[in-house]
């Protein structure tokens, strides 16, 4: 028997009503969704399939803000406030065809709020700990960041080392080869870079997801430990801790 | 924060939490926090079921661990959640929203915080409320039998006693109550544990931020009207006021900086909406719900309204769908910027078959063009006018036409069916190029029946898919046959129309219908005849090949001229003579007795742009059938996707809606991070106010506690408020008030705390600001032990702060030792100072230590004390008398030491034991106790005049010289009889 064309279809048209009051207010485009056929597409592949948190660390003014502000915003700050608290960015990237959503936590560097700090470690997928490469002693402060790092996060988070403001070379004050040394001593992945320029910064983040994701791929990162800092999506179909959205077919009929 | 990522942890394979809200149960006066998840689950057969789990929860809920799961309300037929304005209470901006949970069983009153959050919230529930369909099945929820308490499972009824019976409905008669058990029954687990508020939610400290909606409201003033701190600074005052009075017993009270507000909160119904805004825009095809709490639910979904930011602010949620929903929208929008205009060939035909078989090839039909189409769509109609195919949808003619059309298409290319579909007679096909065939997607067919029951042999059939870019409908419809019903064939149009509708890749979008596509092609026996000429002139119009005369009379052409039906559509110049009726295997026009008269009955009609017509005809060689089948050829101009541009493109939307989420992350400016209070002293109430100023979005702050603290900020000081909601670019005032008490002066004195913080203020999916609060503290006797200031013999002010410290923390039991080094005084000077004013001045005092002193005068009593200058001290008798209230009320170890405390009320009423017990004090305890006790009978020596007697005496500092060791416990009636007995002893009897 073929369908009936049933007049009431269900849940669907429920989104109809939720988006509506959307349309009317912002998006004009959604309304096109909604009232257009033109908006389907077979696949969706802007869709990201994890979420990994990162803490950016390190003494003041080593430029952790213009860091992620150059990562999100492709723009250097040259005259930014310190951080005092925690303020936030996000990125959609691309790992291995992946696509990831970073969750940036930026904190502030200085002493007197380190106790306060140390609460947002928990649960970081990877941590960015940065020092100035003019400044020695953003260098001498780095162990005492790393036993931080160690202490409030978990084994698997990644931590990657930062020589920032490298495109002041003329004042530099920490070599490269002492601070590689310093990272392959303490396993950390290390990479010299400039919030101002622009170098390298990309790739800061990008290193650090690529080894969070090998982590999950080979099994070594458990998805299901409260703390290791990644949400898997649902929709991503590989399936992961989450069960999956539902993609509810309707049977193809008279065909 | 998405708090079902917590939920999600503690749920079982195939259980998902959609989403989840913090909101405040409301159970009379009340206030727990829950936090509320809507749980679907996925059964085996297809179909899903939903439940609401309620759980307490730590502050926010960030793992599994953090929620604990208190009830389970199964979203049946019967369950309702309603938005509800709380009786007699005003509506105000940004308040939290009331909602009414209901079931046939319980019904609960939950706040849920004002915002598109919630609206969510609400609007997924609403969603996951069962239809009223009676065909869909109950929902049984047996997968919820796990959370069912073990010993209760006997009890259960059958599954199906979750809903009423799909015949009873709307009557709920079945369900009454007790079949699935509420509030304390299966579903409550541990219904104690809800009640053990003490992991709730940072306690009492969020309620304290009391905004007085009414006041408010009539001010029209911010969200915080000044009206709230006044009420918060009177309270203050107040408490600070009530510490002096020196009403005995009522003293075991909190500290003044943790004041109560519990009769203040935050109430009301928020909406910001304009109610009226929706009614233009409403979908018509909206069902009206046939029950009216449901009806009220999508009521209240439209009218939330939802602001730029929200955007942002649904992206940052963990709602995937809706960020798709997003790309693809932009998609649309700047679909020119990616795609260019490609022709491609489209062979369009249709042929009313009258039941018969192929008989002769197709070919002069579907292959005259030279060129080899792109796309075939070709229709029939009759394809089988047996019963049995109308009743069992089953004929062998399907595949026999299938296969004469398969044979017959252009020998130039090679095709590939993409699609059949066929109602009964109505039949459609479509093929495409094989090298097409990568480019097709979406394909998808459906048929709508028309007429009476909608199952008689009339109707259309439909394919619809996507091409490259473009999306293409194609419809083959078989319309009411007889001249007369040309309103029943404008009526099947019609229907066909509002019913044909296609469901979508993405469950979450509403089904397509014919007209939301580029290009629409429609082709059919339309059945429309030649109206007001007989048969013969007809007949003779055709053979004098005056087409276009005839056309006038054509009743398509009038109907769409009139509008009635086809708008939009274009139809190409009749250059044919009409393809109906012939006598079959002729082409003679009918013969038979009806006679009918020639007419156009095969016709293909589009619409949509960039579309040719490069041919339109019938074919007349083909004689199988009495219609003639109707070709057309056209190009179509499609949009194809160039990739790179398409790559290009799709990366800065993605880009752009990073950045979007990202300037939408709430930010404020705040008017001052660093708080200095100079010079505070015991009991002196400092403020310091700074603004917060919001940016676009709106957001909720709060301090929120650091870790391992119990509150956002140290005991002596406080914010008011402590949390909000700030629209955009809206401003509040926050005080910091510091309030140096009992319970926080000694550590200050010691040094072991220190005038120092540092506050995280939160801002709800936001940054974290940190205010830094600094200081410094005047020591005072008051909050001094005993022992320490003995060996004070200057003032405490005098005194380098590194010595006020060590004698601080020098234990009580050491003073045999410095006794001898330092010669210590026997009783504090401040007590000495005291008592011998009293004794100087207010023996005869009528009502001493029960009238309240005078706040300044206390201040200037403590400030005499502890720089030393008691020679200028000069206030009334009551305010000194109350300054040594709280002078001994302050000490840390009160004069009857804290270990002494038991033995004390074991011998009220021994005199010989209580004196032994006294007589085991350390010295300097000892000395205040037997000086206080003279002085009093020293008081009582006048008792004609101050009308003091030993009773009140003993019931003013029973409880201040004997005080609990377990703190600041309301006392048992007998403990504080036992205490006031004891002093009585002492005050009756010479030592
Ligand atoms: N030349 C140069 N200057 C930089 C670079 N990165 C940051 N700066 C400058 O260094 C200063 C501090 O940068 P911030 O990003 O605020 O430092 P921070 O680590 O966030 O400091 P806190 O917030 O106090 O912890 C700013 O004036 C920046 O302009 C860089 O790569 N090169
Ligand atoms: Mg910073």
């Amino acid at each position: 028997m073929y369908p009936s064309a049933s007049v009431d279809s269900g849940p669907s048209r429920f989104i109809y009503i939720h988006l509506y009051p959307l349309h009317q207010i912002i998006l004009k485009q959604i309304s096109d969704i909604i009232s257009s056929h033109r908006a389907t597409m077979a696949t969706a592949p802007y869709n990201y399939s994890y979420i990994f948190k990162y803490i950016i660390i390190g003494d003041m003014g080593v430029g952790k803000s213009c860091l992620l502000h150059q990562f999100t915003e492709k723009k250097f700050m040259a005259d930014c406030p310190h951080t005092i608290g925690v303020e936030f960015g996000t990125r959609i990237i691309e790992v291995s065809g992946q696509k990831i959503k970073l969750q940036i936590w930026d904190t502030a560097g200085q002493e007197r709020f380190r106790a306060v700090t140390r609460s947002y470690y928990r649960g970081a997928a990877g941590a960015l700990m940065v020092y100035d490469i003019t400044r020695r002693s953003t260098y001498n402060h780095l162990s005492s960041w790393l036993t931080d790092a160690r202490n409030l996060t978990n084994p698997n988070t990644v931590i990657i080392l930062i020589g920032n403001k490298a495109d002041l070379e003329a004042q530099r004050d920490v070599t490269y080869e002492e601070a590689k040394q310093f990272a392959e001593e303490n396993g950390l992945l290390f990479l010299e870079a400039s919030a101002k320029t622009g170098e390298n910064v990309e790739d800061a983040f990008l290193e650090a997801a690529k080894k969070i994701y090998q982590n999950i791929q080979d099994g070594s990162l458990d998805l299901n430990a409260a703390e290791s800092g990644v949400q898997h999506k649902p929709s991503a179909p590989q399936g992961g801790r989450l069960t999956s959205e539902p993609q509810p077919q309707r049977e193809g009929c008279g065909c | 924060m998405d708090q079902s990522v917590a939920i999600q942890e503690t749920l079982a394979d195939g259980e998902y939490c959609i989403i989840a809200v913090q909101g405040m149960l409301c159970e009379g006066d009340s206030r727990q926090s829950r936090l509320l998840g809507l749980v679907r689950y996925r059964l085996e057969h297809g179909g899903q079921e939903h439940a609401l789990f309620l759980y307490t929860h730590r502050r926010m809920a960030i793992t599994g661990d953090d929620v604990s799961l208190d009830r389970i309300v199964p979203v049946s037929r019967d369950f309702t959640l309603e938005e509800v304005s709380p009786d007699g209470e005003l509506y105000i901006l940004g308040s939290d929203v009331t909602v009414q949970l209901d079931t046939a069983e319980l019904s609960l009153m939950f706040q849920l915080p004002f915002g598109s959050h919630t609206r969510m919230f609400l609007q997924e529930v609403a969603r996951a409320c069962p239809g009223f369909d009676p065909v869909t099945p109950d929902p049984e929820f047996r997968w919820l039998s796990r959370y069912r308490c073990t010993q209760l499972q006997s009890q259960l009824p059958t599954p199906h006693g979750w809903n009423s019976a799909p015949g009873t409905w709307p009557g709920c008669a079945r369900i009454g109550g007790g079949r699935y058990p509420s509030r304390n029954g299966l579903w409550g687990l541990e219904e104690a544990r809800s009640g053990a508020g003490s992991v709730l939610f940072g306690g009492g400290a969020v309620d304290q931020t009391g905004l007085r909606l009414a006041e408010v409201a009539r001010g029209g003033g911010p969200l915080w009207g000044r009206s709230g701190r006044r009420g918060r600074r009177d309270e203050e005052v107040e408490e600070a006021g009530r510490e002096m009075s020196a009403a005995a017993g009522s003293r075991e009270r909190d500290s003044a900086g943790n004041s109560h507000f519990d009769d203040l909160r935050p109430n009301g119904k928020g909406l910001l909406v304009d109610q009226s805004s929706w009614g233009q825009d409403k979908p018509e095809d909206l069902l009206p719900r046939q029950n009216k709490s449901k009806s009220e639910i999508t009521d209240m979904v439209r009218s939330s309204t939802i602001t730029v930011s929200d955007k942002a602010h649904i992206l940052s949620m963990q709602k995937f769908g809706l960020r798709d929903t997003l790309v693809k929208s932009e998609l649309v929008q700047k679909e020119e910027d990616y795609t260019y205009i490609q022709n491609f060939r489209f062979f369009v035909g249709t042929y009313n078959v009258n039941g018969q078989s192929p008989k002769e090839c197709l070919r002069p039909w579907l292959r005259h063009s030279v060129e080899a189409p792109d796309v075939y769509c070709v229709g029939f109609q009759e394809l089988d006018l047996s019963k049995e195919a109308f009743f069992f949808q089953d004929t062998p003619k399907e595949e026999e036409w299938f296969k004469a059309v398969s044979d017959c298409l252009h020998p130039g290319a090679k095709y590939a069916k993409i699609k059949l579909i066929r109602l009964v007679g109505i039949m459609l096909l479509l093929y495409v190029k094989e090298e097409h065939a990568a480019y097709i997607s979406e394909v998808e067919a459906e048929s709508v029946g028309t007429g009476i029951m909608g199952r008689m042999n009339k109707g259309g059939v439909a394919i619809r898919f996507r091409f490259h870019n473009t999306s293409i409908c194609v419809v083959n419809s078989h319309l009411a046959a007889h001249t007369e019903e040309c309103e029943r064939r404008n009526q099947d149009y019609k229907d066909i129309c509002s019913r044909m509708q296609f469901c979508q890749v993405d469950p979450g979008l509403p089904p397509l219908t014919i007209s939301k596509h580029d290009v629409i092609l429609w082709l059919g026996d339309l059945n429309y005849r030649i109206e007001e000429l007989d048969v013969e002139k007809v007949k003779k119009l055709i053979e004098e090949k005056a087409f276009q005369t005839l056309y006038a009379y054509d009743q398509l052409k009038t109907q769409v001229a009139a509008k009635a039906v086809f708008e939009g559509f274009t139809e190409g110049e009749l250059t044919f003579q009409p393809t109906y009726k012939y006598d079959t295997g002729s082409d003679d026009w009918d013969t038979s007795e009806k006679c009918r008269a020639p007419a156009w009955c095969d016709r293909i009609l589009w619409k949509g742009k960039n579309i040719t017509q490069l041919s339109y005809q019938s074919h007349m060689a083909l004689k199988t059938s009495d219609h003639k089948p109707v070709s057309s050829v056209f190009d179509i101009g499609v949009k194809v996707r160039n990739e790179e541009l398409y790559r290009k493109t799709l990366e800065e939307i993605v880009r752009s809606l990073d950045k979007m989420e990202n300037a939408n992350i709430p930010s404020v400016s705040l008017s001052k991070r660093e708080f200095c209070f100079q010079n505070v002293k015991y009991m002196q109430l400092q403020v310091e106010s700074f603004t917060i100023h919001n940016g676009q979005v709106p957001c909720r702050f709060e301090f929120i506690n650091k870790p391992d603290e119990q509150s956002y900020c140290k005991q002596w000081l406080n914010a008011n408020p402590s949390r909000g909601f700030l629209l955009p670019d809206s401003t509040i005032e926050i005080e910091l008030e510091l309030f140096v008490n009992k319970s926080t002066a000694t550590k200050l004195n010691s040094n072991e705390d220190k005038i120092e913080d540092i506050l995280v203020l939160h801002l709800d999916r936001g940054k974290d600001y940190f205010l830094s609060v600094s200081g410094n503290y005047l020591p005072s006797c008051f909050g001094s032990p005993i022992h320490t200031l003995c060996y004070m013999k200057e003032p405490i002010l005098d005194l380098p702060l590194e010595t006020v410290r060590e004698l601080t923390l020098r234990p009580l039991w050491t003073e045999d030792d410095g006794s001898q080094l330092e010669n210590p005084m026997e009783i504090p000077k401040e007590l000495w100072m005291m008592v011998d004013y009293l004794y100087r001045n207010a023996v005869q005092q009528e009502d001493l230590f029960q009238q309240p002193g005078l706040r300044s005068e206390f201040e200037h009593v403590r400030d005499c004390l502890d720089t030393g200058m008691i020679d200028t001290l000069s206030a009334s008798n009551h305010s000194v008398a109350e300054a040594l209230l709280l002078f001994l009320e302050s000490l840390p170890e009160p004069v009857i030491c804290y270990s002494a405390y038991h033995n004390c009320l074991e011998c009220s009423g021994n005199y010989t034991a209580s004196k032994q017990v006294i007589s085991t004090l350390p010295t300097f305890h000892k000395n205040v106790f037997n000086y206080l006790m003279a002085f009093l009978q020293e008081l009582l020596k006048n008792s004609a005049k101050n009308h003091l007697d030993e009773n009140i005496l003993a019931s003013i500092f029973g409880s201040l010289l004997l005080r609990n060791p377990a703190g600041h416990q309301k006392l048992e009636m007998v403990e504080k009889k036992k205490a006031q007995e004891f002093i009585h002893q002492f005050l009756c009897n010479s030592p």
